[in-house]
């Protein structure tokens, strides 16, 4: 045997023993992971957002004026429905609200403080830690001591309480925006009504509703609301369909939903409003004396369907037939705003439809105009607050061009895109010192800041909202957030609070959600509404399931019995001769962008204009005539060219079109504002003469003359309905749009 | 006779060393029972008969996924502090210990009480959805200064529980 060699003998018992061994120590050894991890069991710091995996959790919350739900599944906000709690909505939401979780999970948007490392407005920024841009915000703010501007929409409830605070504390000086017929809106409401609360309609007991270029399905106010009780006005009740006429010089989505639509000249809406006046008293509709009380100064008698009819574009007949309607239809309503509000004489225009109201006794009563009470805060938290009309804009823009603001700061708003180029904010921006945003997104006011500071979107965020309109008693919603802030942003109010805090002055509270939960105390210890419990703590946590608090039988004080300031009659004027610019401009609020605030968000880009179907552009709309004249069909390229300016946009040719008008919706045609909205579309805006409202001061964004010169060009206008024409078939006639008989 | 000692010593030999693994496998078995084992001392002394006797939390007001999923859950410590925030800490240094540990953001690593192998599912919504108490396995937790394991819970404890009761016993019951 060769040496060395294993003996069978060896070889067994090698097997043997290790074999046993094998056995042995697999026997005794315990597991097979890491001993460390493997006897261990973790208690976490904080909540696991979601405790339980695979069930999802629904909290609530608000935005606007609407109460929101939240599906909230695995620590992300998934779905937003309405709150079937809260009065203002009953449950109803809309795509703006549905969109919300877009804002939080967007991919542009501003995920860390930046700070600006190139030129103003080239958008270079670099990025910066929370500690180094708040103790440079509150040296900022304590050198520019009486030489700060705050720029922010209006804000009620604690918000606005901490912006009031944070202006007095390190002497500065605060404007609001807001869109601008909205401020001539709350003058006609505070005119007619005698109150700062927008009021809300009572439209499921309706007969008979006239609106003059209100949108109110779509953007006028509270949509929401508005579509919730339009159901009930037309379905609701068994032996009463409500009847609905639109008077507008657009057809927009309300307009096609209405039984009858008067096609109006622009801004003759107060015209035609004293026209009805004038054939309700004359023929004995409704009481003269009322008649004169509301309409004090003006002699209705000039003002016959007649004298009228040929000015506003419509027949004596239908102007007639509106009145008698209006007047025997009763409980019957009648609104105005948006393009109403948006002419030169746009406060006439409102305040002569809203006192139509006075004529047949529907302010106050069921059926009709149901005012607002003020909100139940404290006397130190403000509550809705107009917005800085155009013309004490231009004070701003001066008082920065001169060098007077050594340090902006800019918060939720982008007044650099809301208002018009002609106004020269974003040249003035650069004479001021510095400028601070706190926002969420690289807007067009963003883009010219020095400094930004990302802020929790509204699902992050917690707030106490006065919804104006509320629902017709007080209420107050709450928006507390349902998931933890997605990037690392900080509550606005905090940064302020933070700033004025580095800066030697001290605002009442720690945190914003500690001034939150102090008007939520405030609302406990009025001892009435929604909310019963016994302790403040217990309160809060009954006030986030419920979404808000309120209190049904806290109406509105009796209304007054006619509009407290007359308002005198005027004709709109407008910007540019008519034989060089033949068709009037008018843009419109876009039913999803609004008026550009929400442009950032696909779903809403991506969600078709109820009249043309189009998404994701501008188009003009003009009427088969005038596209014909012109020579232009859907989809050709044309410049629209004002006494300001000119851009280039297709046409949708719409046989609803006003043949003198020219329609483009807002909402598009941003600098920036991340990848869906850049350089998209057209600003209309930036088109429009800044003619202001006579007696407010606010923008006339309808008040310009606009000529259209062709291009040769021609582009695929992106639209739900398809790019094919319908054709017939035989045994489904298509249905035709023929001129009506007048 | 002589003939046969070689034989003999051999077998008894390898019959010596055959019976080494079964009686250390039985030894194991029996040293390292669960419920042999001494009660773990844990990082902070929580006592479950307080919480339960004297305050008369349910189980779940703690472990707040036994209903609804696979592990009971361990509470947060933010759970805690719900309560701890407004009870005094002064000389309780078990409390002081919670409130330090969570303000600097520690996570306590608890001594497990209860291990089953990797290969084992126990889901407790199951049990709990089917009708047992929670005491059932645990036993009287609301009586255990420490906790300790009070039932065997290997598989043959397992599998008796199952037969008596008609679950299923199939292996991918527990084996999957």
């Amino acid at each position: 045997m060769r040496k060395g060699a294993m003996r069978r003998r060896d070889f067994l018992k090698l097997v043997a023993t290790s074999t046993t061994g094998a056995v042995l120590f697999t026997g005794c050894g315990i597991g097979d992971g890491d001993p460390e991890r493997e006897f261990k069991i973790e208690s976490p710091v904080l909540n696991p957002v979601d405790l339980v995996f695979g069930r999802d959790n629904w909290y609530a919350t608000a935005a606007g004026e609407c109460g929101l739900i939240v599906r909230v599944f695995e620590g992300r906000a998934k779905k937003v429905e309405g709150n079937p709690d809260f009065p203002t909505n009953l449950g109803a939401s809309d795509a703006r609200a549905q969109a919300l979780v877009q804002e939080v999970y967007h991919p542009d948007r501003i995920a860390q403080p930046l700070r600006l490392s190139g030129a103003r407005g080239s958008g270079e920024y670099q990025n910066a830690s929370w500690e180094d841009v708040l103790t440079e915000l509150g040296n900022d703010v304590n050198g520019a001591r009486g030489a700060t501007l705050v720029i922010t929409p209006p804000l009620s409830g604690p918000m606005g309480q901490v912006v009031n605070e944070f202006v007095q504390a390190v002497d500065a000086e605060h404007v609001t925006y807001e869109p601008e017929d909205r401020i001539v809106l709350r003058e006609a409401v505070r005119r007619v009504f005698g109150t700062d609360t927008l009021p809300t309609l009572d439209l499921a007991n309706t007969n008979f509703l006239v609106s003059f270029s209100a949108d109110f399905l779509h953007t006028w106010i509270s949509p929401v609301q508005f579509s919730r009780q339009y159901g009930e006005f037309r379905q609701g009740r068994e032996d009463v369909r409500g009847t609905y006429w639109h008077v507008s010089s657009r057809m927009d989505g309300s307009a096609a939903n209405a039984d009858r639509w008067l096609p109006i000249t622009p801004g003759t809406e107060g015209l035609v409003a004293l026209a009805m006046a004038q054939v309700m008293v004359s023929e004995g509709l409704v009481d003269r004396a009322v008649a004169e009380q509301v309409y004090s100064g003006i002699s209705l008698d000039q003002y016959a369907p007649d004298a009228v009819a040929e000015t506003a574009g419509i027949s004596a007949e239908q102007i007639t037939e509106l009145a008698r309607r209006f007047a025997e239809g009763q409980p019957s309503v009648a609104i105005a705003g948006s393009l109403a509000a948006a002419h030169t004489n746009g406060l006439f225009n409102l305040t002569a439809v809203f006192a139509l109201n006075y004529l047949v006794g529907s302010v106050g009563q069921e059926g009709g105009i149901i005012l607002n009470p003020p909100p139940p805060f404290e006397s130190d938290v403000p509550g809705p607050s107009s917005g800085l009309p155009y013309s004490d804009w231009s004070g701003v823009v001066n008082d920065l061009n001169s060098g007077r603001y050594q340090l902006v700061i800019v918060y939720g708003v982008d007044p650099v895109y809301g208002l018009p180029e002609a106004l020269g904010l974003r040249e003035a921006l650069a004479n001021a010192g510095k400028v601070v945003a706190l926002s969420s997104f690289l807007d067009d006011t963003t883009l010219q800041a020095d400094l930004i500071l990302p802020v929790h979107t509204t699902l992050e965020s917690w707030g106490l909202i006065a919804p104006d309109p509320g629902p017709g008693f007080q209420a107050v919603a709450l928006q507390q957030p349902v998931v933890n802030p997605f990037v690392d942003s900080r509550a606005a109010g905090d940064i302020l609070i933070e700033a004025a805090t580095a800066a030697g002055a001290s605002l009442p509270w720690p945190t914003y959600e500690d001034a939150v939960r102090a008007a939520v105390d405030s609302l406990r210890q009025l001892n009435r509404g929604n909310i019963d419990a016994p302790d403040a703590k217990q309160y809060f946590v009954m006030a986030q399931a419920q979404g808000g608090w309120w209190d049904t039988s806290e109406t509105a004080e009796s209304a007054p019995d006619a509009p407290e300031t007359p308002t005198p009659a005027a004709q709109p004027e407008y910007a540019g001769d008519p034989g060089q610019f033949p068709l009037y401009l008018l843009p419109f609020p876009s039913n999803s962008l609004g008026y550009g605030e929400t442009a950032n968000l696909p779903w809403l880009q991506a969600l078709p204009d109820p009249m043309t179907s189009a998404v994701w552009s501008s188009w003009v709309e003009l009427n088969p005539t005038t596209a014909d004249r012109l020579g232009v069909d859907t989809g050709d390229v044309v410049r629209l060219v004002t006494p300001r300016g000119s851009a280039e946009v297709p046409v949708y040719v719409n046989p609803a079109a006003h043949p003198d008008v020219a329609a483009v919706p807002m909402g598009q045609g941003h600098t920036d504002f991340g990848r869906y909205a850049k350089g998209r579309g057209i600003n209309p805006l930036d088109l429009v003469e800044p003619a202001t409202e006579s007696e407010t001061g606010a923008l006339a964004w309808a008040g310009t003359r606009v000529r259209v010169e062709t291009t040769g060009r021609k582009v695929r206008l992106p639209r739900f309905e398809g790019q094919v024409p319908a054709f017939q078939l035989e045994g489904a006639p298509i249905i035709e749009v023929i001129p009506s008989e007048h | 006779m002589r003939r046969y000692l070689r034989p003999v010593v051999f077998g008894l030999v390898v019959l010596v060393l055959l019976a080494i693994p079964v009686v250390a496998i039985l030894a194991r078995s029996y040293f390292l029972s669960p419920t042999a084992q001494p009660a773990k001392a844990q990082p902070i002394a929580f006592t479950h008969p307080f919480h339960v006797n004297t305050l008369g939390l349910d189980c779940t007001f703690c472990h707040r996924t036994a209903t609804t999923q696979a592990s009971a859950g361990v509470p947060a410590l933010e759970q805690c502090m719900f309560c701890h925030r407004v009870v005094p800490t002064t000389n309780k240094p078990n409390l002081e210990r919670l409130v330090q540990a969570f303000e600097s953001n520690t996570p306590i690593q608890w001594n497990r009480v209860h291990q089953m192998p990797d290969h084992v599912k126990f889901v407790h919504s199951m049990h709990i959805n089917a009708g047992f108490d929670c005491a059932t396995c645990h036993g009287p937790v609301e009586d255990m200064a420490t906790v300790s394991q009070f039932r065997d819970l290997r598989m043959g404890d397992c599998i008796d529980c199952h037969r008596q009761n008609n679950a299923r016993t199939d292996c991918a019951v527990c084996h999957y």
